[in-house]
């Protein structure tokens, strides 16, 4: 039972994280219908920035906005001078450009950095909590409470404020919301430094759990683009649902079956899924033609 | 348009290259460079068949270098393990792949876009954990050792200039064979199923199939590719077929331009000629490592999807065709379905 609840915590820890990279696919997809496969490389540069900052003897909290605001840059540059060059061009390509940014950031990372994982302080305290038998360190509690505080902050910027009214309306008719003065453009380069943002946050939470490196980033992507397509593209509750089912499905496989086998469990999982309901958990059926 | 313009073009290109591949190793001077040239085959096998999923059924595979590790590791436990011919375990390199493909395929007809994408990642990444964890078979992530030599007649295929001809024989197989089948009724039908599949499943394609077809073609040609590199080496380790190598491979067909099957061949010829080039610049000058070769993958990736999106490969052959016009035919069937015939070729 300890083990059982156990595992289902560090599922929900990671799985928090799969989340908030999944909302950082749906957000830049709901705009610009583009999947972005460099969002684990905002995560990972999250965390390596986060390290490099806190090196130099900056404080903590001043290195973690620093580090959010050069993501958020990245990411904004990112649209700026790629994506948004190809524009017009086929899925396909899309996403094999993305692909090319995300080797590229990755390629850079390793050669300032190096290859070897580095440490991040974490948060607050480091003493773990004892609940019903399993042990729970102060910084998966961190992570789930980001993950919650993303999806409340997400939600009310989309829904409440003007700015996401216009987000949602490009999302809905990019013509139509040019023509009630809202520029796509400017709205896809917002969606592109959100999730930059978001892929950041991720990156700064999860830091001291699982020690980045430069190639953090591949895993989390690609389990993050999991979740997305589990939980159905372009939603953003299924993309919630989906990080934490698939982070919980990983985590029982590690824990029960094989940890070496956990990665071909998750993703064995989201195929037998797919083959289920091609349009994911939460997905419509028009939607099942992969968002095209 | 005339059915006979772009066979002759097509014959002419393949004749040509075919002397450019006999005479290659003459040209080489280091036995590494010929090792290399030997690799440049196994990719192009496998690259021609990416090509032709992704430029004539308009799929992505991100997953393609798993096909590739199935082909050599099945020959490799064959063979090494339970003493079966290798010429024999070459018909299983094949139908491994071939078998997965079509499992894989029955999805396939009904997901589409990015659906795919995933599909085909998830499954790379799952037969990657395999190749390391199922050690009982595939000894794991230190690598499968003792796979045997191919023989032919009492003659032995040892690395060097037999097996590079014994590859390039495969590969230009592979390409004669593709080229046959973009000239057949697949071929316009896989054409036209990438053009508009809305329209072609109107005009009664049968989609699913074709799509499916020419996914099993591309996971055959990437199990002939691994069975031809297991038994190039020793050894085989699962760090060969994981994400970094399908990349590979994507770079490769998106570099050559994947709307024709020299665009495959000649990406996969530059990709390796630029890898090699690196790597011994790299042994001269510290900063450039292997991680500057993704950087360079990367970079290439970018500027090809953002300047040439057909590829380097019609584009050189367009800049070229005022050339070869001299040669051949006079421009007499319309210039624009000239082109178009040209670049498929």
């Amino acid at each position: 039972m300890a083990d059982s609840v156990q595992f289902l915590i560090s599922g929900l820890t990671i799985g928090s994280i799969y989340a908030i990279v999944a909302l950082g696919f749906v957000t830049i997809y709901s705009v610009t219908k583009v999947i972005n496969l460099a969002q684990g490389e905002f995560v990972m540069l999250g965390g390596m920035i986060m390290f490099s900052l806190l090196k130099l003897g900056i404080p903590y909290l001043i290195a973690f906005l620093t580090t959010i605001a050069m993501v958020i840059m990245i990411g904004w540059l990112l649209e700026r001078t790629i994506v948004r060059k190809a524009k017009g061009a086929d899925a396909l390509s899309l996403i094999i450009l993305t692909i090319g940014a995300a080797i590229f950031i990755r390629g850079i990372a390793s050669m300032i950095w190096g290859k070897d994982s580095v440490k991040v302080a974490s948060f607050a305290s480091n003493e773990p909590v004892s609940v019903m038998g399993a042990t729970i360190t102060p910084q998966s509690i961190w992570v789930m409470v980001f993950m919650l505080v993303i999806v409340a902050g997400l939600f009310l910027l989309i829904e409440k404020t003007m700015l996401g009214k216009a987000f949602r309306a490009c999302s809905v008719n990019p013509l139509a919301a040019r023509l009630m003065a809202v520029s796509p453009k400017k709205m896809s380069s917002f969606s592109f430094a959100l999730s930059a943002g978001l892929g950041a946050l991720a990156g700064l939470v999860i830091a001291p759990i699982i020690f980045p490196a430069y190639d953090m980033g591949v895993m989390l992507g690609i389990k993050g683009f999991s979740a997305t397509i589990l939980g159905g593209l372009g939603s953003a509750p299924g993309a919630v649902l989906g990080g934490l089912l698939l982070g919980v499905i990983e985590s029982l496989g590690a824990g029960f079956i094989s940890s070496g086998m956990k990665d071909a469990i998750a993703f064995g999982f989201v195929l037998m899924l797919l083959l289920i309901r091609p349009y994911g958990l939460l997905g419509e059926k028009n939607v099942g033609k992969g968002g095209l | 348009m005339k059915r006979k313009g772009i066979q002759q073009m097509s014959w002419k290109g393949l004749a040509a290259f075919t002397v450019l591949i006999l005479i290659l190793p003459f040209l080489l001077s280091t036995s590494l460079m010929i090792t290399k040239a030997t690799f440049a085959g196994i990719y192009t096998i496998v690259a021609v068949g990416l090509g032709l999923l992704m430029g004539f059924a308009g799929q992505i595979s991100l997953g393609q270098a798993a096909f590739y590790g199935v082909g050599a590791y099945s020959t490799a436990i064959l063979t090494a393990t339970f003493g079966i011919s290798p010429w024999l375990s070459l018909l299983i390199a094949i139908t491994a792949p071939a078998l997965i493909a079509y499992i894989l395929g029955h999805t396939m007809a009904r997901l589409h876009g990015y659906y795919l994408a995933m599909a085909t990642l998830a499954f790379g990444i799952v037969i990657h954990v395999l190749l390391v964890e199922w050690k009982g078979f595939t000894k794991g992530a230190s690598g499968f050792y003792g796979i045997p030599k191919l023989e032919l007649f009492g003659f032995t295929f040892t690395q060097g200039i037999s097996y590079y001809y014994l590859v390039w024989a495969f590969a230009l197989l592979v390409i004669i064979l593709s080229l046959n089948i973009i000239h057949s009724r697949i071929g316009r039908a896989l054409r036209s199923i990438h053009d508009s599949e809305v329209a072609s499943s109107s005009m009664g394609v049968d989609t699913g199939r074709y799509k499916m077809q020419v996914f099993i073609i591309s996971a055959m040609f990437a199990g002939i590719a691994g069975w031809l590199f297991a038994h190039m080496s020793y050894s085989i380790s699962p760090g060969s077929f994981g994400l970094d190598g399908s990349i590979l491979f994507l770079t490769m067909v998106v570099l050559g331009g994947s709307t024709s099957v020299w665009g495959a061949v000649f990406g996969a010829l530059l990709i390796t000629a630029i890898s090699s080039f690196v790597q011994a610049l790299g042994s001269k000058i510290s900063f450039i490592t292997s991680d500057f070769e993704h950087v360079l993958y990367g970079l290439i990736l970018m500027l090809v999807v953002i300047f040439l999106p057909q590829g380097l490969f019609p584009a050189i052959a367009a800049k070229l065709k005022p050339f070869l016009e001299f040669t051949g035919r006079k421009k007499k069937s319309g210039s624009i379905t000239a082109v178009k015939g040209d670049q498929r070729a």
